[in-house]
This record gives structure tokens, C-alpha cells and sequence, in this order.
């Protein structure tokens, strides 16, 4: 029996009724969502549930266990703490925590609609498997498998190696297959799905080349939630304001609603909170008579904030762009130009947040070389963490790897080999 | 175990592995030093993150939210409270592990093929007076413990068969009544003092009293591991030794002439009034540059060691921290003079990367 299941509580009477409430209401204004299941954790099970990014049954990695220890630690500091959990399955799971007090509860599930809504329509998610939980429970026993036959060590420091080249993943190859392309396995070179080249193409063993396939298809799995954050919780957001204002609430519960809600969406200098950017954005869409039904269904984080941020957008919400000072070293304003805003927040949010890595080539015969090329766009990688990563990929190629980049503007290009790595100006072929 | 438990205690035998491996650096800074606790540091683990392609200057802009001119400072801390959610971004900054500072004898131990210490003979007394964390059925009405004595009534109620639910009465009878109780709990059977003695005449500099320092939490941290009771006991010196304590034992800095007998013969009134060596195992650790004032004194840390100090204390260290200044003479002198002393050691630190060899000397006799 798993952690989550063992621990979990069902609803109580109380809520149970407000689930049904709240549900009724949100169909009533036009949410569509599958089945939810709800279940209620205490603050403890919930952060090892969060720790493994919602699946308890995922395989047994030290990472989920650092993941967790930093949890305990937030919340046992009061820095943070976690109010509920959703789950992109059908059936729906949503984890509610026992320390919540009943408006929260009633907030807490109004919000869970929303996201489970978002789930089923936003098209980012269409290629996602709903059936994730039994199959990353599949995926678990796979690698329990594999430990079992070669040992914890050896199978925990290949799947570390895989885990660290996760991100090199295609974020439009889902929705292009479903539109009938880019299917090709092994696939063609140029191809930014590095991993799936990998997967298809290096020479591994069976059971690596399973683990390397099942890394992927998580990190697949996991890829429209990071692409879709800001709009995801706007949405949610949007809907529990709208759904617990239009009648949930008794009287009394109004001022801590207006707490709790603004609690959340509130401010926070320094980084964008995305509960408050999405709200804001849904807000906007609306007062310009938009159907925020169709935006949540068709955009993604920066194609909606490129639709919608424009310069009344940027003063209203007092958005700003801010740098580090080369003098002082200090983090601090440095302009409210609405285009530069606008900009910046865009490049912070294409491609998933990461560095556009695309496979431009393999040598044929000779050493069987892999070139990667970082498409730059002003932003430096951290060069320390690419050699490590590089080296990674060498272990998993067996042959060198280089990486095309580029520091302070001038072209570089890290080169994997024989177990070093070591940084070479070059000259970009024109 | 939960399943996360299984995953929390790989991660953390993992952080173990990396600061066992690492612990040859440890020994040479003031990191672990400066986070300790009354029973554990808390070590700060860098880089356990996976490597992966990023963005280097990710922190140093970015799109914010709310009021500030251009040139205000920007707050970069956690979000407010409940803006966390399950697949935030990873964990940007260094996590801390609290490691038992038993553990981290325990890695000293292995790394430096440190032998365990026998102590010396020691009877074992019993003290009264323990806590009262005991039952017994019999004792002063003060001491009577209601719910322990209404259990045992209950326990008999039921057993023989006057119990009925219907009519739940429990008469107490003498026999019932439970009492708290103390346990005599033996006195800790090996105690330890460490008496750290340093020179802080104007010749001993940062650098010095920073290698002092470290030498000292780790001897520290190895005898602690070694004895159920421990003091430790601060002395300065220049030319005249004062009881100092821990704070101004490392900061202290005094200037003018050096003579170390002063600091000895405070040691000796420390052992002869508060430490007798019949109870005590006792260790004397002596740090200075090496230089004293005069030959004359020399001679007298000499006889002082040789018939007072030495015969008292399981042993004896002198650790002379190489200064600018200092000319290293009294090592010499101790060597030559006191040569076949067994319980006297004496270790030269020229900078950090002796630290290990010298804590190695002082602590690798198992004495």
C-alpha cells in the first residue's frame, strides 16, 4: 500500500456536501471536468506526496527524498506550506490537507475544479496520459526491477545520469504528433528531442535503454504543467474567486475569504507569483469581452502573455524588470518600459523556462561525434553545470559530445571527451 | 517505512558519503565549525543537484511584481506563504543536514585511523536522586499516581468480573494504588576535562588562532565521542595565564612578552583543585608559535611538566603554529629535553594542511 493511500482520510460529511455544492455550481458555470477524487492528508503525507510530483508510487530515487527533507524543513520553518495537490489523471486526484480550515476547504476544492477543468481542454495537455498513475507505477516496478538485478548503486547513478538530460525535450512534439508529425523513432536529426534520440540511438543496455524511455515519458508527462503554470493557477484562481463569491460563502466567512484569496495572489517583489499574473490576465481577457473560455483552452504561459500584456497591463500591475547592480552587486529595479517587460517575461517563459538545445548533428564513421547547438538569445548558460551535463551525455553517447554556445558574446564551444571537458573559442561555420 | 522515509534516509546516506568524502577539506576550514550545535552541526551540502543546461544569470533579472523606483532593492526571498505548489522549480539554494556531532567523531575516526580511547580505571558510583520517571506499588501518598492506580483498579474490576457496562463503578482497594518512583541512575563512569592552553602574545596572528581554533572543535569533537562526560577548560597566556571562556579563547588577542611556565602552573592548579586525576582523564593541549621569553623559563615548563603535569594527565599535546615571527625554539626544546616522555606529543603546523597529521599525533595513541 502506498504512503499516500495508507495515510489518507476520507472526506468528511462536511465536505463531502460542499464538494458536491461546489461542483454543481462549477458545472453550472460552465467548468467541464471528469471525476474528481478527493482525498484529505495530513501536512506530513502531503509534502511526501508532493515530493514525488504527486505520485507516490513513482520508483525510489534520493532526489524525492531531498525533495521531501526540503519540504519538512519550509514547513517546519512556517516559510511555506502546501494547501492542496491535483493530479493529472481520469479520475482526477485531489489531496486536501487536514490543516486547512473549512473555508479553505470550500476554496481550496473550487480551485481544484478549475485546474481539473484546465487539464481536460487546454490543448498542451491533449497528448497527456491520463493514465499516469498506473503507469508510473509500472515505471517504479521497472526500476525496482532493475536494482534488483544490478545492484541500487549502479541503476541510481545511470538513472541520475538520464534525470540530468531530462529537460532536452521537444515541448511541441507532442501536439505535432497528434497533428501527424515528427513520429519518426529513432528521430531525424535536427531534432530538439535529445533525449529520444538518445533513448533510440546510443548503445545501451536493455534495461538502460528502458529506464532512459521511462525518464522520457515522464518528463514528456510533466512538460505542459511547466509550460502552462502561470494560466493553470490564474484559472483555478479565477474560478474560485467567481465560484465561492457567487454563493458559496456565508456571510460571515466573506473577510477571510478576501484574507485567504489575497494571501495568495498577493505580490511578491523579486519573482512573478503566478497565481496573481494568471487571475490577472483571465481579468483583462474578460474586460476586453475575449472568451476566456477559448484562451484557456488554445494558449500556453507566453502566447497568452503575448495576447494580453501590453502597456496598460504593465502599469496597472506595476510590473517591472529588475537586474542585478555590477557595482554594489545588489538586486534592484532597473526600468518599467513596458516593451522591455514584456519582453523579458516572454524569453523567462518560452521554451518551458529552458535553454533551447537542438541535436545539429552526428558524425558518420570516424568518432561518432554529437554536436549540440544552444540557440542563443542573450542569455549565457551556466558553464560549470553544461561540462558536467556534457560529461554525462558522453557516458550515455560513448563517443565525444560537443555543445555550440555562446559567453559574454563571444562563440564557445565545450567539448566532451574521454571523460573531460574542456571550452574552446571557435569559429561558427557562416 | 513509508516509502518517502526509504527515499529520505538514501538521500541522506548519500549526504553522509559526500561529507565523509570530503572531510579531509572539512578538517582544514572553519565551515563545520562555525554551525555547531549543542549535539549536531548542520552541514551545508552544495551542488547535490544534478547537473543540467541552465541559465547562468536565471537569479540576476528577471520580471517582478509590485511598487519600488528604479534603483530600489529588490527582495528575491521565498514567496509568501502559500504560494508554494507541487512542481515548483527545484530547490535553488544549498540545503543543511544536521549531522550528530557522534557521527562526525565517528567519520574523524575512520578517516584518520584514529584508535578508540581506553580510559582509565574508574569505579562506578550510584547516585540517588535520579528522575522520576519510574512506578512502584508502593510509596508516600504525595507521589501517588492517579491514573496508573485507577488502571490497575479498572484491570482488577474487570478481571473479576464485577465489571458491568451498564454500571461502570471501580472502588480502588489498597492493593490498586501506584506510586512514581525514582530510578538510582549511576554517575557518568568516565569523565573527561581538556584543558586548552594558547598563547596570544602579539606574535600569534589570525591565521593562528584560526588553525587553533580548528584544531580544537575537532579535537574536541573526537574526546566528546570517547567519554560520557567532558569540560573543557580555557587558558591564554602571554606573560601571565588566565581562565578565559570559549568565546574569548579564540578572539583574544593580547600583545607583549610570552611566558609559557605561567600558563603551565595554572594547569597544575586547575588539575590540583578541580580535576584530580584519581576522578579525571585529563588532557592538556598547549598551542604557541614556539617562542618564550627566556632560557630560564624553558627550563621551568620543563621541570613543571616532567614532575607535575606529565605523571597527572593522560597526555600531553604541544602544537606549535608557525608565525612570521615565531622561531620554533621551544618545540626543540621539548623534544630534546623531555625525549621518552610517552605521554607527551608535540606536532608542527605550518598552515591548514598539516591540521590533519597534527590532530593525527595528538589523538592516533588512543590514550
Amino acid at each position: 500500500m502506498s504512503s499516500a493511500a495508507r495515510g489518507s482520510l476520507e472526506l468528511s460529511p462536511a465536505l463531502r456536501e460542499q464538494v458536491v455544492r461546489i461542483q454543481a455550481l462549477a458545472r453550472e458555470q460552465g467548468l467541464d471536468f471528469p471525476q474528481i477524487d478527493f482525498r484529505v492528508l495530513d501536512a506530513h503525507d502531503v509534502n511526501g506526496v508532493a515530493a514525488y510530483g504527486g505520485f507516490p508510487v513513482r520508483y525510489p530515487s534520493w532526489r524525492f527524498g531531498m525533495e521531501f527533507e526540503r519540504l519538512e524543513k519550509t514547513y517546519q520553518y512556517g516559510l511555506s506550506r502546501i494547501y492542496e495537490l491535483v493530479i493529472n489523471t481520469e479520475p482526477v486526484l485531489a489531496y486536501l490537507v487536514n490543516t486547512n480550515s473549512h473555508l479553505e476547504q470550500k476554496l481550496v476544492i473550487a480551485h481544484v475544479c478549475g485546474h481539473a477543468d484546465f487539464f481536460r481542454h487546454n490543448s498542451w495537455f491533449a497528448a497527456s496520459d491520463r493514465g499516469m498513475l498506473t503507469r508510473m507505477g509500472r515505471h517504479s516496478e521497472r526500476v525496482r526491477a532493475a536494482m534488483e538485478a544490478h545492484g541500487q548503486d549502479q541503476v541510481e547513478e545511470f538513472l541520475d545520469l538520464a534525470l540530468s538530460v531530462e529537460t532536452l525535450i521537444d515541448p511541441y512534439l507532442p501536439l505535432r504528433r497528434r497533428l501527424g508529425g515528427g513520429a519518426e523513432i529513432p528521430p531525424a536529426v535536427p531534432t530538439y528531442d535529445v533525449l529520444g534520440f538518445l533513448a533510440a540511438r546510443a548503445r545501451l543496455c536493455d534495461w538502460q535503454r528502458e529506464l532512459l524511455e521511462l525518464v522520457r515519458a515522464e518528463a514528456y508527462y510533466f512538460l505542459p504543467q511547466r509550460m502552462t503554470k502561470i494560466m493553470n493557477e490564474g484559472w483555478a484562481s479565477y474560478w474560485h474567486a467567481k465560484l465561492l463569491t457567487g454563493g458559496v460563502l456565508c456571510d460571515s466567512e466573506v473577510i477571510d475569504f478576501a484574507d485567504c484569496h489575497s494571501g495568495a495572489t498577493a505580490d511578491s517583489p523579486g519573482r512573478i507569483n503566478p497565481y496573481k499574473l494568471g487571475i490577472e490576465l483571465f481579468r483583462c481577457a474578460q474586460e476586453q469581452g475575449l472568451d476566456i473560455f477559448r484562451l484557456r483552452r488554445i494558449h500556453n504561459d507566453a502566447s497568452l502573455i503575448d495576447l494580453l500584456v501590453d502597456e496598460r497591463f504593465v502599469e496597472r500591475q506595476r510590473l517591472f524588470l529588475y537586474g542585478q547592480n555590477a557595482k554594489t552587486g545588489r538586486t534592484e529595479v532597473v526600468e518599467r518600459d513596458p516593451g522591455r517587460v514584456k519582453a523579458k517575461l516572454m524569453q523567462d517563459l518560452s521554451w518551458g523556462g529552458l535553454p533551447q538545445i537542438e541535436l545539429v548533428g552526428v558524425a558518420q564513421g570516424g568518432d561518432g561525434a554529437l554536436d549540440l547547438l544552444h540557440h542563443h538569445d542573450g542569455r549565457d548558460l551556466e558553464l560549470e553545470a553544461a561540462r558536467a551535463t556534457l560529461l554525462g551525455i558522453e557516458r550515455l553517447w560513448h563517443a565525444p559530445v560537443r555543445l555550440s554556445t555562446q559567453e559574454s558574446g563571444e562563440p564557445r564551444r565545450l567539448v566532451a571527451k574521454n571523460g573531460e571537458c574542456t571550452v574552446e573559442d571557435f569559429e561558427p561555420a557562416a | 517505512m513509508l516509502r518517502i522515509e526509504a527515499d529520505r534516509a538514501r538521500f541522506r546516506e548519500i549526504v553522509r558519503g559526500r561529507i565523509r568524502s570530503d572531510l579531509k577539506r572539512y578538517l582544514s576550514t572553519s565551515e563545520l565549525f562555525a554551525r555547531r550545535g549543542e549535539r549536531a552541526v548542520s552541514v551545508p551540502i552544495p551542488q547535490i543537484e544534478l547537473p543540467r543546461l541552465r541559465f547562468g544569470d536565471n537569479r540576476k533579472s528577471g520580471v517582478g511584481q509590485g511598487s519600488g523606483e528604479r534603483g530600489d532593492a529588490v527582495d528575491c526571498g521565498e514567496g509568501p506563504p502559500g504560494s508554494g505548489a507541487a512542481g515548483e522549480g527545484p530547490a535553488e539554494h544549498a540545503l543543511e543536514v544536521e549531522v550528530e556531532l557522534d557521527e562526525l567523531a565517528a567519520m574523524l575516526g575512520r578517516e584518520l585511523e584514529l584508535p578508540y580511547i581506553q580510559p582509565r580505571g574508574r569505579h562506578s558510583l550510584l547516585s540517588e536522586g535520579g528522575r522520576y520517571d519510574h512506578i512502584r506499588s508502593r510509596g508516600p501518598d504525595a507521589l501517588r499516581h492517579p491514573r496508573r492506580s485507577f488502571r490497575q483498579a479498572l484491570k482488577r474490576t474487570i478481571a473479576s468480573g464485577l465489571w458491568t457496562p451498564e454500571d461502570p463503578k471501580v472502588v480502588p482497594q489498597r492493593g490498586d494504588f501506584r506510586f512514581r518512583a525514582d530510578r538510582p541512575r549511576p554517575l557518568p563512569h568516565s569523565s573527561a576535562v581538556i584543558l586548552h592552553m594558547m598563547d596570544v602574545s602579539g606574535s600569534m596572528g589570525r591565521e593562528q588562532k584560526e588553525i587553533v581554533r580548528i584544531q580544537a572543535f575537532w579535537i574536541d569533537t573526537w574526546l566528546r565521542s570517547q567519554y560520557d562526560q567532558i569540560e573543557v577548560e580555557y587558558i591564554v597566556h602571554d606573560a601571565a595565564a588566565k581562565l578565559v571562556d570559549r568565546e574569548s579563547f579564540f578572539h583574544l588577542r593580547e600583545s607583549g612578552g610570552t611566558k609559557i611556565s605561567s600558563a603551565y602552573e595554572l594547569c597544575l592548579s586547575q588539575i590540583q583543585t578541580r580535576y584530580r586525576p584519581e576522578d579525571w582523564n585529563v588532557y592538556a593541549f598547549h598551542y604557541s608559535d614556539g617562542d618564550n621569553w627566556s632560557a630560564r623559563d624553558t627550563e621551568r615548563c620543563m621541570t613543571l611538566l616532567r614532575d607535575e603535569l606529565i605523571p597527572r594527565v593522560n597526555q600531553f599535546c604541544y602544537g606549535q603554529v608557525k608565525s612570521a615571527y615565531g622561531s620554533g625554539q621551544f618545540k626543540k626544546d621539548l623534544d630534546d629535553s623531555l625525549r621518552g616522555e610517552e605521554r607527551l606529543v608535540t606536532a608542527a603546523v605550518n598552515d591548514r594542511g598539516d591540521i590533519p597529521d597534527a590532530i593525527r599525533a595528538f589523538l592516533g595513541k588512543g590514550r
